[in-house]
């Protein structure tokens, strides 16, 4: 996950996990089917609303959506240069809007130009993969690594040891990160310059950071093997999970809005084509 | 009498693959309610005896064990580790790499949600460890957002939630700052008097465990070299100082002024000074030398008449949307200086440092080497005259031999082969690791690791060396080594010497100006005894004095700093007496 699960007591981080988890897959799914801009930006909206209503630190994923908004950016003219898909309610998608080489340039302009059509299909692309990422970042954010274990050992012929690898995993997430970034400021701190020499130069001076990465990594997993061992892990089939879930009302809301909208959106799209270019 | 809950006769391991045995005939029997103290040097086979107790020896730590274990009328070979886990907790020194849970919470349910208790009972516990261990109001905060203490504390519930009745506990306090390291000897010190628990402790703090313990046992190579009381054992220093333990400074101090009755608290050792009851047969001998204390900063030896070589002005920090963590701090280190930076976790010692070589610039504030702003100069270019060392030797060692490790640095700045080289050769001797030159440094000891990184970064010749927490994990005996080793660079080589630390024993040896933060800001500065005199500033910063320190200001109100000193005083107050007397 981009940003780590922080726990709050806020209406959304209290939901039952697999409220949240209808939420997400239904709002991944929505932005895969909705091809149509305005609809992809109402669903943005309402994925952020609910960011929102988790507290979600925004500000964190500054990074990120610079990058993709880059990306993207990208995307959506090289669609609108090569790609002019049917717009149902668009009358005229051929339209030029502009050309990459303007009018103004001599002997070579105007030459590619950027149709209506192609590039309300980038920017619809580039929104559904802002949307995806940030229901998944929001579901990351409010939902513990335990929960999701939680909802993973609940699924039939899941043993809690494959779900307790998943939440281990996660963990070592960040501790990786963290590690990471101390030797790449010991290696500075011993003159490695990252920022100069070529390509190759600059893998070389990452990759030597890889075997002490490695080194400590097992090192941890061998004390935490221990550590759990210490702790009984393994000495029951029968693992207690705690926090036995009951649904309220308001996991039951949303359940119900998860899944109605992804049904009413399946059947609008299908009957009224409601979502679609 | 009362039963013997663990009983060990003979025991021998040897690892897996190692010819060395890492137990030789260890012989213990420990009875029910008992806090038992195991002392010795890294490498002793002191956590070895640990999993052996819990049955992780030889079950998951494969090996070949002989001799008799019983534990609780259990033999933990033919248990199993995890059926031994509600019999015997085992807590390690590094709480991150034993908590599990996504909260305190879950952390301390997941021993009795192994064991399949049901969800009432877990509850139940839960609550029992998490009051306890004085956690209420932490139970759903993330561990790793937790301080040290509070980190091992959670770890320590979550084994006290599996009600064992003995509780082994691994160099609990090695990774914890003074404030950490009072919180978890409060919390053992209740687990054994009011809860009745069994305690073996492994431990490096021998201040803090000279009240705790019922026996205290020495190990040196797998084996017991010393055992009994407190008293019994800490009245053999020679025997203690060989094998690298450090003796407690308030014993200490009871032994060279030939006390009836040994010492163990600042208390008993005033009442014993008062009461006359040690020998006055010391009067009239020479000045009391201290050979342990090369640095020892008896008079000042202030440099602060020249310019600085390093200046930190006004400096303002803060993590990305974390706390601020430097907050206007200033600080001025003169050519050749011996500096301690004091203060609790947090405080801003590392991120000041940081900022001395450039990882990291201040959004306010300036930096100046020999006068000169610095605040556009890249690391890379830094580091060949702000040395910086790492608190973890493993995460600063890249190279695949110890003789390339050196060179690692150098080659990077561009220094000439030749004399790269030489500094090499001798760095090697100086250091003691010359006959390790061609092996990878994993294979070496952790004191011999934290000389090696802090050799790498000595091998640039830079005028100033800051090295942040250098004895953390340590045992006495290698902590000294590496003190001595910058001490000598400062002394012989006049390199400027920037230490972080928590250790206050370190402090009063080698430091020659102690500064604390506090805040983000540098609350005071001074020598080791002007920072030791000022309780409020030591309040502020959460920090503790040695105990000679008390002892001295209670008898004398001054304040001293090693046993050696303060016997002397207390021969020089006695003498004058005696010439009052004779008048």
């Amino acid at each position: 996950m981009i940003v780590e699960y922080e726990s709050k007591q806020t209406p959304i981080h209290r939901l039952d996990p697999r409220a949240k988890f209808m939420w997400v897959v239904a709002t991944i799914i929505i932005s895969i089917i909705w091809t149509d801009p305005v609809y992809l930006f109402g669903l943005g909206v309402f994925t952020v609303i609910i960011g929102f209503m988790g507290d979600f630190p925004w500000p964190k994923m500054k990074g990120t959506f610079m990058f993709l908004l880059i990306v993207t950016a990208i995307i959506t003219l090289i669609q609108g240069a090569t790609y002019l898909p049917k717009v149902v309610w668009l009358a005229n998608p051929e339209r030029v809007a502009f050309y990459l080489i303007p009018r103004w340039i001599p002997v070579i302009g105007p030459a590619w130009p950027l149709r209506i059509g192609g590039l309300i299909y980038g920017i619809c692309m580039a929104l559904k993969v802002f949307v995806v990422l940030i229901a998944i970042s929001v579901f990351g954010y409010v939902t513990s690594p335990s929960e999701v274990v939680q909802i993973i050992v609940r699924l039939p012929f899941v043993s809690y040891k494959s779900g307790f690898v998943v939440s281990a995993a996660s963990k070592f997430v960040p501790v990786i990160q963290m590690q990471l970034a101390t030797l790449r400021d010991a290696e500075r701190s011993k003159g490695v310059d990252f920022d100069s020499g070529s390509f190759t130069e600059k893998v070389k001076k990452t990759t030597s950071m890889l075997v002490p990465l490695f080194a400590n990594a097992l090192s941890m997993a061998d004390t935490m093997a221990l550590a759990m061992e210490s702790r009984a892990f393994g000495y029951s089939k029968n693992f207690t999970l705690i926090r036995p879930y009951q649904m309220q009302a308001s996991d039951w809301l949303m359940v119900v809005f998860s899944v109605g909208g992804l049904v009413a959106s399946i059947v609008c799209l299908a009957v009224f084509k409601l979502g679609a270019l | 009498m009362e039963p013997k809950i663990v009983s060990l006769k003979d025991v021998t391991f040897s690892y897996k693959g190692s010819k060395r045995q890492a137990l030789r005939g260890v012989s213990l029997d420990v009875k029910e309610g008992e806090c038992v103290a195991i002392l010795g040097p890294t490498g002793a086979g002191k956590s070895t005896l640990a999993c052996v107790i819990n049955g992780t020896v030889p079950r998951f730590i494969e090996g070949k064990l002989t001799g008799d274990v019983v534990v609780d009328g259990q033999i933990p070979n033919n248990v199993g580790t995890a059926q031994m886990a509600s019999r015997v907790g085992l807590v390690f020194g590094d709480p991150d790499t034993q908590l599990f849970g996504m909260t305190v919470e879950e952390d301390v349910a997941f021993g009795p949600a192994n064991l399949g208790f049901d969800y009432e009972t877990i509850m139940e516990r839960i609550t029992r460890a998490i009051e306890d261990m004085r956690l209420q109001g932490l139970e759903q905060r993330a561990p790793h957002r937790l301080s040290g203490g509070q980190k091992q504390a959670t770890a320590i519930a979550g084994v006290y939630a599996m009600l064992p009745k003995i509780m082994v506990l691994d160099e609990p306090t090695s990774m914890l700052d003074p404030e950490g390291k009072a919180r978890v000897f409060s919390i053992i010190r209740d687990l054994n008097k009011s809860f009745g628990m069994t305690i073996i402790l492994i431990e490096q703090e021998v201040d803090d465990i000279l009240e705790l313990a019922d026996r205290v046992f020495v190990m040196k190579s797998g084996e017991f070299v010393l055992g009994g009381t407190p008293e019994e054992v800490f009245a053999a220093v020679d025997e203690l100082k060989e094998v690298g333990i450090r003796v407690p400074s308030i014993v200490e101090f009871g032994n060279l002024i030939g006390a009836d009755k040994t010492p163990f608290s600042v208390e008993e050792a005033v009442s014993t000074v008062k009461s006359g009851a040690w020998n006055k047969a010391i009067v009239g001998d020479a000045p009391i030398e201290d050979r342990a204390a090369p640095g020892l900063s008896v008079g000042s030896e202030s440099t602060q008449d020249t310019a600085p070589i390093l200046e930190a002005v006004d400096l303002e920090f803060r993590y990305p949307l974390g706390v601020k963590a430097l907050d206007g701090a200033s600080l001025e280190v003169y050519p050749g200086e011996f500096v301690a930076i004091v203060g609790q976790n947090g405080a801003g010692k590392t991120t000041l440092t940081r900022h001395f070589n450039g990882l990291l610039r201040p959004s306010a504030g300036d930096i100046r080497l020999f006068g000169k702003s610095v605040l556009n100069e890249p690391t890379a270019s830094l580091c060949a005259t702000v040395g910086y060392v790492f608190q973890n030797p493993d995460e600063q060692l890249f190279c695949d031999t110890v003789e390339d490790e050196l060179r690692f640095g150098p080659m990077n700045i561009g220094m000439d082969k030749d004399r790269m080289e030489e500094s090499v050769r001798d760095i090697l001797l100086d250091i003691g690791l010359d006959k390790y030159r061609q092996v990878w440094p994993r294979y070496l000891t952790k004191g011999e690791r934290q000389r090696l990184a802090l050799a790498s970064v000595v091998a640039m010749e830079p005028e100033i060396l800051i090295v942040d927490e250098p004895t953390t994990g340590l045992d006495w005996l290698e902590s000294l080594q590496i003190l001595d080793y910058l001490e000598r660079l400062r002394k012989e080589k006049g390199k400027t010497i920037l230490i972080i630390t928590h250790d206050m024993n370190i402090v009063s040896l080698y430091a020659k100006r102690v500064v604390v933060m506090a805040n983000g800001r540098v609350v005071g500065e001074g020598t080791p005894r002007e920072v030791f005199s000022q309780p409020k500033l030591m309040e502020l910063a959460y920090l503790r004095r040695p105990q000679i320190a008390d002892l001295s200001d209670t008898l004398w109100g001054e304040v001293l700093l090693t046993p050696h000193e303060a016997a002397d005083r207390l021969k020089r107050s006695s003498s004058t007496n005696r010439e009052v007397a004779g008048k």
